[in-house]
């Protein structure tokens, strides 16, 4: 018989190694996760100024002294929670944005019930947007504000700067996608064949459920195992327990989306590709890229699986901006907010552009020539 | 029935004659003296019961107080009804009436075969032409390639459903429900369709699990071979993982799956229809308002809140239009 290349005293003996550690894991877990965990998000103190329907603007609490003049509405997307840019002391893009003195807003879509689903992007961009801006406006006494967009919000606060151009100061755009004719991206392919109409006929609004278990399903070697995994090898680590906690409550926490909105993105978007070509219609109004000439900072992930870097990449060239920065960090899609390499690429960067850009109020901007791509590893 | 006479079997009474003149009775006549014998004792035995029934009202109703107008009303209608029972028991049990009933109950069994003739030979074709089918199921499933079992066996199940079973479940009903039936049978095929689909959806995201522990072997092999295997546990899983979520990365950029999630989600919306329409043929007869009201209701309310909403914007765009042509005018000139 041939003797094995490896010697088994080895294997066993690590094997041996590996079942004492887990028993110990084991044993600190059952006091860690019976223990009192910090585990709430969204914690950073808000006072709610204005409502429509389901819909509710955040005001935060200002703790330094404003260092931006404008203000700015954070946009977040109609899918998961916007409780993401606060999801824990530390990495949380909302204290960063108010320690440098951001005076700062944020959209809260609130959980869309059936009676919202007649609610098409008109009615969100044209409609909730658009009075959350003009009483932004009247509250903070500023004639413009600036606008970020994440995600799918991104791509709405790009729609709606193009129709209501003379309220936005500074665009800024985070994982947006606005060229949906890739391949890069499963979302992309899988959308391409999916039959809107008998979904939304079907179902009303799209279940929150239903969309996770799709995102799931995007890769589920590390959504579905590797990711339990890894809880089981860190469950003695209570710091490690409370984030981990705090993330599943978020990405679990998926209110539906309104169905009118989820058929038009699915067929204008991912299927016909209209905005970036111009021929997107929103109400009565064809949406015209061209009409946007604020400065724009569009950030987005090299490493993003739902909207890859080739689905944001396309909107400097279809706009008339002509202070347009791209930047490309070597994160995912949800790591650009929370990861803690990120941390210092990502608010402080915002914060830093729309200072350079602050005093400019109602003058004309000077021209930065900044046009391309900057990679940030 | 006090006036009712015990009835003396005829053959038994016949029996006191001599043996040798007495002929053997046919089969017939042996089956026609059976069935009259039995029903002979039943009607007497019902007789005495309704008598009974009468006997026992009669005696309650004596024994009631002052029964109120209605139960009094209830209880001689009852009691009408027991002595109609009663009498019509005692009717019928007399001897000869006895004897033409019971001849006349021989023919109905011929008679009953008669009747139910052509209705049991449409069973038997109907039940022939299904096992027909369920020895064709194997040709159709023929074409698919039973050697590739692993990937085909969904595909032949929704085919052999398609193609043998289903027909069945669409036979056109009849009548007065025939929408109601036919809205069922409808859910019950969708669902059936949404199974097969599902199933198949089911096992395609299997397979990469399969494969990867085959490719998992593989590699062990070749390490083995250099001398290269992981010393720790941690070490193989990773391996295993990459494997794994390469062989999802091809099956999910793969068009067969692409198809599949697209024909599964489909056939999702269309079972969830079905079973909505079902569920509002029962919820009809319930107080409670369907989905189906509830967003005729939600559309119109959206409908109004957004005439509101526009109206509303443009009186306040008005408004401030006026207000700004009012400072205007107001504004003291040099």
């Amino acid at each position: 018989m041939e003797k094995p290349k490896v010697s088994l005293d080895v294997l066993f003996s690590a094997l041996a190694d590996d079942v004492e550690q887990t028993q110990e894991r084991v044993s600190k877990a059952k006091e860690v996760l019976t223990s009192p965990l910090d585990t709430e998000i969204g914690s950073t103190p808000y006072e709610v100024v204005y409502q429509e329907d389901r819909v509710k603007l955040k005001h935060y609490k200002s703790v330094a002294t404003q260092q931006v003049k404008t203000p700015m509405l954070i946009v977040y997307a109609l899918i998961n929670r916007e409780t993401m840019l606060d999801l824990q002391p530390g990495r949380s893009v909302v204290q960063t944005l108010l320690n440098s003195g951001v005076d700062l807003y944020m959209i809260d879509w609130g959980y869309p019930t059936r009676k919202d689903r007649y609610l098409t992007i008109d009615d969100h961009v044209n409609g909730y947007m658009d009075n959350v801006v003009d009483f932004i406006c009247e509250h903070s006494g500023s004639p413009q504000i600036n606008i970020m967009g994440i995600c799918m919000g991104g791509t709405f606060s790009v729609i709606y700067s193009a129709l209501h151009p003379e309220k936005i100061k500074n665009l800024i755009t985070t994982v947006s996608p606005t060229n949906f004719d890739t391949d890069q991206g499963l979302l992309h392919i899988w959308m391409k064949g999916l039959n809107a109409d008998s979904m939304v006929e079907s179902f009303g609004n799209i279940p929150g459920d239903f969309m996770n278990l799709g995102f799931l399903l995007l890769n589920p070697a590390r959504l579905i195992i590797d990711k339990y995994v890894g809880f089981w090898e860190n469950m003695d680590d209570k710091s490690f327990v409370e984030n981990f906690v705090r993330m599943e409550k978020w990405i679990f926490d998926s209110p539906d989306i309104p169905g009118e909105t989820f058929r038009q993105f699915v067929k204008d978007f991912y299927q016909d590709n209209l905005l970036i070509q111009n021929k997107l219609v929103i109400g009565d109004q064809r949406v015209d890229l061209k009409n946007i000439t604020m400065p724009i900072l569009n950030f987005y992930g090299h490493f993003d699986h739902l909207v890859p870097p080739d689905a944001c990449n396309k909107l400097a060239d279809a706009v008339s901006s002509e202070d347009v920065q791209d930047i490309c960090l070597e994160t995912g899609h949800i790591g650009i907010y929370v990861s803690s390499k990120t941390q210092m690429q990502f608010a402080p960067k915002i914060v830093e552009w729309l200072k350079e850009r602050d005093d400019a109020v109602n003058q004309d901007v000077d021209v930065i020539d900044i046009r391309g791509e900057t990679r940030i590893a | 029935m006090s006036d009712s006479q015990p009835i003396q079997p005829i053959h038994a009474a016949e029996s006191t004659k001599p043996e040798v003149t007495e002929p053997e009775p046919t089969e017939s006549e042996a089956s026609k003296h059976q069935s009259r014998t039995i029903l002979e004792n039943w009607i007497k035995s019902s007789s005495k019961f309704w008598e009974n029934m009468a006997e026992e009202w009669t005696d309650r109703m004596a024994e009631m107080p002052s029964p109120d107008k209605s139960a009094a009303k209830l209880a001689n209608a009852w009691f009408s009804t027991m002595k109609t029972m009663q009498s019509m028991a005692s009717t019928v049990s007399e001897p000869r009436k006895m004897e033409l009933i019971s001849d006349g109950v021989n023919p109905m069994p011929e008679l009953f075969v008669k009747m139910m003739a052509p209705a049991w030979k449409s069973f038997f074709n109907l039940q022939k032409d299904f096992f027909a089918r369920s020895t064709r199921v194997g040709e159709s499933a023929l074409s698919y390639n039973f050697g590739n079992l692993d990937k085909e066996a969904f595909k032949v199940f929704t085919d052999m459903y398609e193609k043998e079973f289903r027909r069945l479940l669409l036979v056109p009903p009849l009548g007065l429900t025939r929408v109601y039936q036919e809205r069922m049978s409808h859910a019950a095929d969708r669902f059936n369709l949404f199974q097969g689909d599902v199933s198949e959806f089911l096992a395609q995201l299997f397979l990469p699990i399969e494969k990867s522990m085959k490719i998992m072997q593989e590699e062990l092999a070749a390490m083995a071979d250099t001398g290269n295997l992981p010393g720790n546990s941690k070490a193989y899983y990773q391996i295993w993982l990459k494997i794994l979520e390469n062989s999802y990365m091809t099956l999910f950029k793969s068009p067969e799956y692409t198809k599949t999630l697209s024909k599964t989600l489909d056939s999702l919306a269309e079972f969830s229809v079905a079973r909505q329409e079902m569920l509002y043929d029962y919820l009809q007869f319930l107080p409670i308002p369907t989905d189906r009201d509830m967003d005729e209701l939600y559309k119109e309310i959206y409908l109004l809140k957004k005439r509101i909403k526009d109206l509303e914007k443009q009186s306040k765009s008005k408004v401030k239009e006026t207000n700004k042509l009012f400072v205007k005018k107001s504004k003291p000139r040099n």
